[in-house]
């Protein structure tokens, strides 16, 4: 029963992980309507940008690191969509996607120009590892769950008490009659694009400092992203957070009962099952802020 | 020259890869992202039957069908979605079957591929045979160019084409839409099926990490370089980008920079997909659309 509790817990801290991606990723899709595969490489940049920082010859502490990382993800995520995505969004919706593929490739390569292919870690003192009657927990576990915990309360309190999360919502309602209501546009776009780069970049360093850096983790951790956000319906902020919650639990317990390898075959499946008999997600129904 | 036969094989075989993927993201609408996983089964099933004895012709043919069967079941729950989630269903399949290969080491042998695997009869193996091979893919582009030409141009081409266009005024002319694209995957599945076997008995050693999200972006950006939806465009796009792949080996670069080439040709490739989005989505060679009047 124990080792069942563990992976549940596991999969609690997973999951509080995936929401920071799927909430970026839905965001972005509840105000411009595409999915942004180059979300993905957010998620890396600012994993490897934590790890530039806090190495020779900058040599900050990785608390202060942080920082300037997050920061410079946010300027990548808000130059994409000035640059790319911004010019696009009058043209079909499926240039964005492709153009979304193609920055997305781009962008991993030139991470692999300056760091390399091979894989790399935060140079941290070995992981203690606290028991509470029984069940193991990592301080970087614990870290993970307060600074998801922390996002994820932050973006609640932006998205209900101020008058710009306001706006946001009502934007991802419906974008034209916010439009004609005064929302302006620009800001809205800003800070979705600040979000989503902040919340993917704080995954991206907290994933990295529980397992490591290459150059394809946001890809992979995209997908899970995905299945997080069709469980919730595309667009609903609270419902990619339970998807990522129960993905990340989901597959933990798999492997109880599969083979290890086949961990990341459950957002997969999730996936599928969802588009073939839910495709407007299962938490969408909730009642939750939109 | 024995290079150079290497070269012109390749692009023959991603033009196969890319026309077909043409038919149905340019054609048909229907934006695959997972089309890598048909060239895959094709590579895997053709390979696979091959090495347990079964002539290559034969394993060819099962291998297309197998390709064909998989496309049909991909393609009935997919369908139920359109636009961007047929996207991702599409791309979350193509990892699916990527995992399979990987994990299930007594049918695949994991990741560490298959080795050796036969060519046909008639070709000799190594370098030898390439001039035969050349000819036995040249003979297959060549095929599959006229069977597509014959396909969009024929009265179901036509009707995808309305499909892509405006469903809605597609079914008020009672055609059956899911009937018309399931139809139209099936065969581009197919033809993916086709480029892959071709691929896996010229090179011979196939793994997973031959059919990743990389190749997909490689054969979209074939078809969106050389023009969606027109006949020569894939084929151009593919003869672009594998002559320009291959053609960087030969810059003088000192032995110490050999490792940027890989990434830096990665973040052209990239790079051009996003230029191409920006500034000319129709490719080099548009789509030809009568003019309103």
């Amino acid at each position: 029963m124990s080792y069942y509790l563990q992976l549940l817990l596991n999969g609690v801290i997973a999951g509080a992980v995936y929401a920071l991606f799927a909430v970026g990723l839905t965001l972005v899709y509840g105000v411009f309507r595409f999915i942004n595969f180059a979300h993905a490489e957010l998620i890396s940049w600012g994993a490897y940008l934590a790890l530039m920082f806090s190495s020779p010859p900058v040599s900050l502490p990785l608390y202060l690191a942080v920082i300037p990382a997050i920061v410079l993800t946010a300027v990548i995520g808000l130059s994409q969509d000035w640059f790319i995505y911004r010019p696009l969004r009058r043209g079909s919706p499926i240039t964005l996607l492709i153009a979304s593929i193609g920055l997305s490739y781009m962008l991993r390569n030139v991470l692999r120009l300056i760091w390399g292919s091979d894989l790399m870690t935060f140079s941290l003192p070995p992981a203690r590892a606290f028991e509470f009657s029984g069940y193991y927990v990592t301080g970087i576990q614990l870290l993970m769950l307060a600074s998801a915990l922390l996002f994820l309360m932050i973006l609640y309190l932006l998205l209900t008490k101020s008058l710009i999360g306001k706006s946001l919502r009502a934007t991802a309602d419906n974008l034209e009659l916010a439009a004609i209501m005064g929302v302006s546009m620009p800001k809205v776009s800003a800070v979705v694009w600040t979000l989503a780069s902040v919340f993917a970049a704080a995954g991206g360093i907290l994933l990295a400092l529980d397992t490591n850096l290459e150059p394809m983790m946001g890809g992979a951790n995209l997908i899970k992203a995905f299945a997080a956000v069709l469980l919730g319906g595309a667009g609903n902020v609270w419902g990619a957070l339970l998807g990522g919650l129960f993905i990340g639990i989901a597959e933990n317990l798999s492997v109880a009962f599969f083979s290890p390898g086949y961990k990341d075959f459950v957002s997969f499946a999730v996936i599928f099952l969802l588009l073939l008999f839910r495709p407007r997600g299962i938490f969408g129904l909730l009642t939750g802020v939109r | 020259m024995d290079y150079l036969l290497h070269v012109m094989i390749l692009a023959l075989i991603y033009s196969v890869f890319a026309m077909s993927l043409n038919l149905e993201l340019g054609y048909a609408g229907l934006y695959n992202f997972g089309h890598v996983a048909f060239f895959g089964i094709g590579a895997y099933v053709s390979a696979l039957l091959s090495q347990a004895g079964v002539p290559v012709s034969a394993a060819m043919l099962c291998a297309l069908a197998a390709a064909g069967i998989a496309g049909a079941v991909l393609a009935v729950p997919a369908l139920r979605v359109s636009g961007d989630y047929f996207g991702i269903a599409t791309l979350v399949f193509a990892e699916m079957f990527r995992l399979i290969c990987l994990n299930e080491r007594w049918l695949t042998k994991g990741p560490m591929g298959l080795p050796g695997i036969p060519r046909p009869a008639w070709i000799a193996p190594g370098v030898d045979g390439m001039p035969a091979y050349l000819l036995f893919t040249f003979l297959a582009a060549v095929g599959t160019f006229v069977f597509i030409r014959r396909l969009t141009g024929s009265p179901f081409g036509r009707a995808l084409r309305v499909i892509r266009e405006d469903e809605h005024m597609a079914q008020a002319f009672g055609k059956n839409i899911l009937l018309f694209k399931v139809k139209a995957i099936v065969a581009g599945s197919v033809l993916a099926g086709w480029a892959g076997t071709l691929w896996a008995h010229y090179i011979s050693y196939i793994s997973p990490a031959d059919f990743t999200l990389t190749e997909t972006m490689l054969v979209l950006l074939c078809v969106v370089l050389g023009g969606r939806g027109t006949n020569w465009g894939p084929v151009v796009g593919a003869i672009a980008v594998v002559f320009f792949g291959e053609a960087v080996r030969f810059l003088p670069i000192p032995q110490a920079l050999t490792r940027y080439v890989a990434p830096l040709q990665g973040i052209i490739y990239g790079g051009i997909l996003v230029v191409i989005m920006m500034k000319m989505p129709n490719g080099l060679i548009p789509e030809y659309r009568r003019k309103n009047t």
